[in-house]
């Protein structure tokens, strides 16, 4: 069975989810980053506002405009707007 | 020279002066956050809690403090954010720049914490406590 990848929430999106982290199964081949986020959405309604106002980062890396994979054991994490300070 | 840091423990002021410390550098500005014990619909905040993605929030911050160099001379450059649960009153974020000038140096520590607010992965959430009612007095006993 393929590895999960790992979902990390941050602040607001840690608050509406409660939890920090998510271990998210997908298929052998991966998944759209769109629809991992559409899926995160579907199970848990509370986190959606704040996904649509999110960035998202695979593996370190900001996730541009164009559709990305996410793979089997690569980390997916969820950016709401920065608020330090 | 810069340092970054991302810290559970307090922060120092005097800690971070000593580190913009260099008497060729006749420019020395700090700014130092705290938090503020601000009204809320829940009850007044009491603190913060603070979340960072740390490896994208230290590169991040050194991109920064590299930025304030390039742009405006800083030799030295102090930016700490603690992370973790922070109560009202005690500084969050401490930013500072020691520069050849007054004028760079205040350019540069103003750069150092706009930037960190806009771009460092960091979030804060409220943590509040509702005020207390206070008890009724006694009814004085009628008498008859």
């Amino acid at each position: 069975m393929a590895r999960p990848v790992t979902v990390r929430l941050f602040g607001p999106a840690r608050e509406a989810a409660g939890t920090s982290s998510l271990a998210w199964p997908v298929p052998a081949q991966g998944v759209r980053t769109r629809d991992l986020v559409a899926a995160l959405a579907r199970d848990h309604p509370r986190l959606a506002p704040t996904l649509r106002v999110s960035r998202f980062l695979v593996n370190g890396e900001v996730v541009g405009a164009r559709a990305r994979w996410v793979r089997p054991g690569d980390e997916f994490a969820v950016h709401p707007p920065y608020g330090g300070g | 020279m810069a340092s970054i840091r991302l810290s559970r423990s307090p922060l120092s002021y005097q800690a971070a002066a000593r580190e913009l410390g260099g008497t060729a550098l006749g420019g020395l500005v700090l700014f130092a956050g705290r938090v503020r014990p601000d009204p809320t619909a829940r009850g007044r905040v009491v603190a913060l809690d603070y979340d960072a993605d740390r490896a994208p929030a230290i590169r991040r911050l050194r991109e920064i403090a590299d930025l304030a160099r390039r742009r405006y001379g800083a030799r030295r450059v102090v930016l700490w954010h603690r992370i973790g649960l922070v109560r009202a009153g005690e500084v969050s974020v401490i930013a500072g720049a020691a520069c050849g000038h007054r004028r760079e140096a205040f350019a540069a520590a103003r750069f150092l914490i706009d930037e960190l607010k806009a771009s460092v992965p960091i979030w804060k959430t409220e943590r509040a406590r509702p005020a207390r009612r206070r008890p009724r007095p006694p009814r004085p006993a009628r008498g008859r």
